[in-house]
């Protein structure tokens, strides 16, 4: 049996006004959602980022260290390089040195050149021409200087200078001796 | 006065602040925490970044220090690695010798870290001037070579027999005690 002649409308929790809140609430939570969302990405991204620099950083700085250390072993074996070169120059200059010193009248055949002195063997005509020529200069240089001499048939003498920079130094070649 | 409010009304006013306490409490509670979080670590992220720049130009530099050295000095690293040959010495020295003759190669005490070998060596030159060439040519030469005391010139005829020791510098990983042990055989 019917009481009124129109249909009743449907009744729904979803008011327009709920609707309106609803529609309101649920783009302020999709946008607060999704800006936590992207701090929370970014942050992760922050520090996987900083993890990698840090560790590049360390590699770098690995690296720097290993490069010092050939930097440094080839700044050491140039400094020893130059050293030996001009050791053997200085060499050079003191058998060239040597060679000058021994005048045209006395003939070396034998001489030694050692660490703190020098020992020479040859022919003099006189002790006088060897004490003028040859062991003059050779004092201005050893501070210990010994000659020998040994005549010989055709009235030349043989002789043996030994020379040495220093005292101690002398001792200790004549005791290896 | 008597205020007529519907139960749909209490329901809507309800759910407003239930909604309006989460937004507040979310935002308070988690958000505004981790936006300050992001400041912080946006702040150690570029902090970390300007130290990786700063390192990475030093390694640039120091790297360009190193190529540089390295192109100067190609000849004697070079020389220190190489392993000494007596064969290939007395075939590039033979020059300044008239005869030329390498006889042993020992290992001594190492110096600054380097390997020293020694060399003994019996040559006849027909003038000092070949010596003196001869160590020039040295400098110059494949190997870190210096002459050592005694040298010993002996006049032998027209000739000038020299007898020296010598000392061969390497580096400490060294390659000349397979070429000692090979010239002991």
């Amino acid at each position: 049996m019917k009481y009124s002649y129109i249909e009743p409308r449907k009744k729904t929790p979803f008011t327009p006004d709920i609707q309106l809140i609803i529609t309101f609430f649920s783009i302020t939570l999709i946008m607060l959602f999704s800006t936590y969302a992207f701090l929370l990405f970014k942050n992760h991204m922050f520090v996987k980022d900083r993890q990698n620099y840090v560790s590049s950083r360390i590699d770098l700085q690995n690296s720097i260290d290993r490069l010092d250390q050939k930097i440094a072993y080839i700044k050491k074996q140039k400094a020893l390089s130059e050293k030996v070169f001009t050791q053997n120059m200085v060499l050079k200059d003191s058998i060239n040195n040597l060679f000058d010193l021994v005048p045209e009248r006395i003939t070396l055949s034998r001489a030694e050149l050692l660490e703190n002195g020098l020992i020479l063997y040859g022919i003099t005509p006189s002790k006088d021409v060897y004490n003028f020529m040859l062991q003059a200069p050779l004092r201005s240089i050893f501070q210990k200087t010994y000659s020998s001499f040994y005549p010989q048939k055709n009235g030349w003498l043989r002789f043996v200078s030994t020379n040495y920079i220093n005292e101690d130094e002398g001792e200790e070649l004549n005791s290896e001796d | 006065m008597k205020i007529n409010i519907s139960r749909h009304q209490i329901y809507i006013l309800l759910l407003s602040i239930f909604l309006f306490l989460f937004v507040l409490i979310f935002s308070f509670g988690l958000l505004i925490p981790e936006g300050k979080e992001y400041r912080l670590k946006r702040v150690e992220l570029k902090k970390a970044q300007q130290e990786y720049n700063k390192y990475k130009n030093f390694y640039d530099e120091t790297l360009d220090t190193f190529k540089n050295l390295q192109s100067k000095n190609r000849n004697i690293i070079t020389a220190f690695q190489r392993p000494f040959s007596p064969e290939r010495f007395e075939k590039q020295y033979k020059n300044n010798f008239s005869s030329l003759k390498i006889s042993k190669i020992n290992r001594v005490a190492d110096e600054e870290g380097f390997s020293v070998y020694e060399v003994n060596t019996t040559s006849h030159i027909a003038s000092p001037t070949n010596f003196y060439d001869f160590l020039d040519a040295l400098n110059k030469g494949d190997w870190i070579i210096g002459v050592n005391f005694p040298i010993k010139f002996l006049r032998d005829g027209e000739m000038i027999k020299s007898s020296f020791t010598m000392k061969v510098y390497a580096n400490s990983d060294d390659k000349n005690a397979s070429a000692s042990g090979s010239l002991d055989k």
